[in-house]
């Protein structure tokens, strides 16, 4: 699903805390580690050319002088290199990037499919995804041309010949780029919102023959139901109550609100409201704490969850119509968050050990459960929607089971099934024999709130942001050292890098089989697959050795770049699921923390180049 | 006269000697090895430059193509960083970013943003000093007027011609008042009348008080505003001394005179050879082509309309 990992509060992130060393640590850990490679580097390069006692004294004054530029950095030289950089960018036409966007805009209607079960994931992962590589490419080329290009033109000349400090060069850079590519990314984001929702909005017509009386047991109308005409590849069909109020089933991901209005001869005239329920944005509340989902095996005793053989190995299986269950403890549940009982959703894999009517789902039961005196609530039955999101509302008033007794009596969520600090368990069963459930953490949640579509789009937008920051920061930081197309490639690895990140600690930690780079190289060239043994020998040991070598520096490697990956926030807007706070603030600290260390990093790059050597 | 000599035998010691508060630019035993990717050394670009210049002074650098002019000139600016000795100016190193504040520098060709206008070039460069909104308007204001470029003030310098862009060259060099001026090539690209204006500039700018630094391989821009002159070749200091002293010529005796008939000439060289001297020639003199042109086009905005032949023939 969206969130495969627990999100930890901004805090506990930062801070030391029982899940680990902190961000804020492992941040200056890192720092001071590469400072101190960075300067025993620095050290021997300047050695081999003033010699080492004069090295040591150049090295100290370097960082002296950095200091020292740092203080003296005004913000009138900032602004007038970043205004420099702004005109740069806008000569060198970055506005064509803009009407690239529009263009594949223009003619997404030809690959887009149509037909998809949920088109507004499709949408809104398209606009999101084509945003973010192209705002990625544009924040790329700028970054990484415009130094040497200076320098290449020896306009730098008349720059550095002032009294400008590298830092104010630097940051000037870094601001104007990133000051052009935002004015970008607000244009995309502007358009790819109406573009999503005009490309989702539609209509439908009631079909007048369609409708037919809903009656119920005594045979009294109480209702309508009929069926909508096809629009945009789908059709609904609605029921309506006596007074003309109902919806519509979801199809296509999205429903419509029906009303029924008398027309001028008294016939009852039914009208579809704007698509619901594809634009969200939920606010989950997972299960938190030591043991957040927790399984009981099928004789009923604590135990685990069954694997099926699936190669993901995501989720667990509980088998049906036994005693296993699928404990979902939450925390902080109040009266205060939810007023009108609990609105539960799930998203629940089925594994079939016998087919029968495949369309037909898998029941299963809930009881929401006090962990602390065992009351809990007779069983709800439902049948859910197989790897989509089921809603289910367990209302305030319920039937609470005594444990000691077994007898029910009518009770209430909050003061019966609430423990006193507020902690609440979700036991999940499945109904039917030889079936499985299958179900991780993150599939079960309280849905605490809906938020603004829109605005979840905007933050979406803000995790393309901050990847654009970091990409101009690491183009200039290259540039600073580097040609403009060695920079440009230089960057784009880092891009990689830290795109492919998982695969690269796989490959590094050995758990993708086939050897490190070397050995996969040397067995693409022989033709020899992964479950070949390399017959032993002098050769296979040093080649294994010299990739273990080149492993640790992967890890290292990956561990210092930025994995991209993780600021795209897409997945959240396409799944309707509003971005939290505390991600977004993760993701801006990391980024900040990247602008910081990379921008330190490229002034001292700068400032010890000869500008016109 | 004496000094001089001393200077021109020993040009490295009376450089050494002479160190006082009014030292704008020192350099010690000052060298530039450029190397090649691997770090061989492939060019001595400058052999141990030993130079001093003094406040208030114009002083040259003068040698031809790749005599290392414009590596000292970088090296002054701490655009190249010394590969041994040192460079001092106003008494820091050259690498020091305060220096910055009091110099001016006209680079060799003008490397300026070409999509911004002459009123961008000079706020862009006013503003690397910090300077305020209202003194930057000022500034730009008189400095426009002075390079003359009042009329083009608006238009990209990608529209300029040579002269006009060395002209807003000057202009930004001369942007933060400064005290010290490097300008390389300063007459690169100028036509006469640019020219005549720029040394008279410099000469102006240097009765202000301000110390300049000029290289170029044009010898007649030296000779005629350059107090001091050091003459570079291969990277190595070959002279170094005042122009007027440098140029006498102390065995050759010039009489100019008007108004002499045939036989009064004849009548001097009986006087030269009765004293043991030798005629080198007795002609009459011809002015330069700088004067000539300058009086042409002089006379032709005074009375225009009249084309340059005839102008030209009317001087004769």
């Amino acid at each position: 699903m969206v969130v495969e990992h627990e999100l930890l509060t901004f805090l506990e992130w930062l801070l030391p805390s029982q899940y680990g060393m902190g961000a804020l640590l492992t941040f200056f850990l890192v720092v001071a580690i590469l400072s101190v490679l960075f300067v025993i580097l620095a050290y021997i390069f300047t050695s081999a050319r003033h010699g080492p006692f004069e090295a040591f004294y150049v090295v100290a004054k370097s960082i002296a002088t950095g200091v020292s530029d740092l203080v003296n950095t005004s913000p009138r030289r900032i602004l007038a290199m970043a205004r420099l950089a702004i005109m740069e960018a806008v000569r060198r036409k970055v506005l064509i990037a803009f009407v690239v966007f529009l263009a594949i805009l223009l003619f997404a209607g030809w690959f887009l499919d149509a037909q998809s079960e949920h088109p507004a994931r499709l949408y809104i992962s398209f606009v999101l995804t084509a945003t973010n590589y192209l705002v990625l490419l544009l924040a790329l080329f700028l970054a990484a041309f415009s130094l040497p290009n200076d320098i290449k033109n020896r306009t730098i000349y008349t720059v550095v010949t002032k009294p400008v400090r590298a830092t104010e060069i630097m940051l000037g850079r870094v601001i104007g780029f990133a000051t052009v590519a935002t004015a970008l990314l607000a244009m995309m984001c502007v358009v790819s919102y109406v573009f999503v929702v005009r490309g989702l909005s539609h209509e439908h017509e009631v079909v007048a023959e369609s409708v037919q009386d809903k009656r119920n047991a005594q045979g009294d109308v109480e209702g309508f139901t009929g069926e909508t005409s096809l629009n945009s590849h789908h059709r609904h069909t609605f029921e309506v109550d006596a007074e003309g109020v109902g919806q519509t089933d979801v199809q296509m991901g999205h429903w419509h609100q029906v009303t029924t209005t008398k027309g001028p001869d008294g016939q009852s005239v039914y009208t579809l409201g704007d698509p619901q329920g594809q634009l969200l944005a939920r606010v989950p509340i997972y299960a938190r704490g030591p043991f957040p989902l927790r399984f009981l095996g099928r004789d009923g005793r604590p135990g685990d969850g069954i694997s099926v053989g699936d190669e993901w190995t995501y989720r667990d299986y509980i088998e049906g119509a036994s005693g296993a269950r699928a404990i979902w403890t939450f925390q902080d549940v109040t009266e205060n968050r939810f007023p009108d009982g609990l609105p539960i959703e799930m998203t629940i894999g089925i594994f079939r050990t016998h087919k029968g009517n495949i369309e037909r789902v898998v029941r299963g039961e809930l009881e929401v459960v006090n962990p602390e005196t065992g009351f809990r609530s007779e069983p709800i039955s439902f049948r859910p929607v197989e790897f989509e999101i089921f809603h289910l509302d367990v209302p305030r008033n319920v039937r609470v089971v005594d444990p000691a007794t077994q007898l029910s009596r009518d009770g209430d969520v909050f003061e019966d099934l609430v423990a006193e600090d507020g902690r609440l368990e979700i036991w999940l069963r499945c109904a039917e024999p030889g079936q499985y459930y299958g179900v991780s953490r993150p599939d079960m949640y309280l849905l605490a709130a809906e938020r603004s579509f829109f605005m979840n789009f905007v933050k979406g937008y803000v995790g393309i942001w901050l990847q654009m920051l970091v990409v101009v920061c690491f183009g200039v930081t290259f540039s600073t050292f580097l040609s403009g197309a060695v920079a440009m490639m230089a960057t784009l690895a880092t891009i990689i890098l830290g795109y492919f990140s998982q695969f690269v600690v796989g490959v590094a930690t050995r758990t993708i089989e086939g050897g490190g780079p070397i050995e996969s190289f040397y067995r693409l060239v022989t033709q020899k697959n992964v479950s070949i043994d390399l017959e032993p020998g002098i050769g296979v040991k040093v080649m294994q050795w010299v990739d273990i070598g080149l492993m640790y520096l992967m890890q290292a490697a990956v561990a210092i770049v930025p994995s991209y990956g993780r600021f795209g926030t897409a997945r959240y807007v396409a799944y309707g699921f509003n971005i939290d706070p505390n991600l977004l603030t993760q993701h801006a600290a990391t980024c900040l923390a990247y602008v910081v260390a990379v921008t330190v990093a490229g002034y001292f790059f700068l400032k010890s180049r000869e500008i016109a050597g | 006269m004496e000094a001089a000599a001393v200077e021109k035998s020993t040009p490295t010691a009376a450089a050494a000697s002479a160190v006082g508060a009014d030292v704008v630019i020192e350099t010690r035993n000052l060298s530039k090895t450029y190397h090649d990717f691997w770090g061989r050394p492939k060019v001595l670009a400058l052999k141990a430059l030993d130079l001093e210049v003094r406040q208030g002074e114009i002083f040259g650098l003068l040698g031809p193509n790749g005599s290392g002019k414009s590596t000292t000139i970088k090296l002054l600016l701490g655009l190249l960083f010394p590969t041994k000795g040192q460079a001092y100016v106003f008494g820091k190193e050259a690498t020091n970013v305060k220096n910055k504040e009091r110099i001016g520098y006209l680079p060799e060709e003008s490397y300026l943003y070409k999509f911004l206008n002459a009123e961008e070039t000079l706020d862009f460069y006013g503003r690397l000093f910090d300077m305020p909104a209202q003194v930057r308007r000022d500034r730009i204001k008189s400095l426009i007027d002075m390079v003359g470029l009042q009329w083009a003030k608006r238009r990209q310098l990608r529209e300029y011609s040579k002269g006009m862009t060395r002209r807003i060259g000057l202009a930004q060099a001369l942007i933060n008042d400064p005290d010290l001026l490097l300008l390389d090539e300063p007459t690169s690209g100028l036509d006469p009348i640019g020219t005549r204006e720029m040394k008279d500039l410099i000469l102006r700018l240097r009765d202000e008080g301000k110390t300049i630094l000029v290289c170029s391989h044009l010898l007649p821009d030296i000779q005629d505003v350059c107090d001091r002159i050091a003459i570079l070749h291969q990277g190595e200091l070959k002279e170094l001394g005042r122009v007027s002293d440098l140029l006498r010529v102390e065995k050759v005796t010039q009489i100019r005179a008007r108004g002499l008939s045939d036989e009064a000439k004849e009548e001097i060289r009986a006087v030269i050879a009765r004293h043991g001297g030798e005629v080198d020639g007795i002609e009459n003199p011809t002015a330069t082509l700088e004067q000539l042109f300058l009086e042409i086009v002089q006379d032709s905005e005074a009375r225009p309309g009249r084309r340059a032949a005839g102008a030209s023939d009317g001087k004769k």
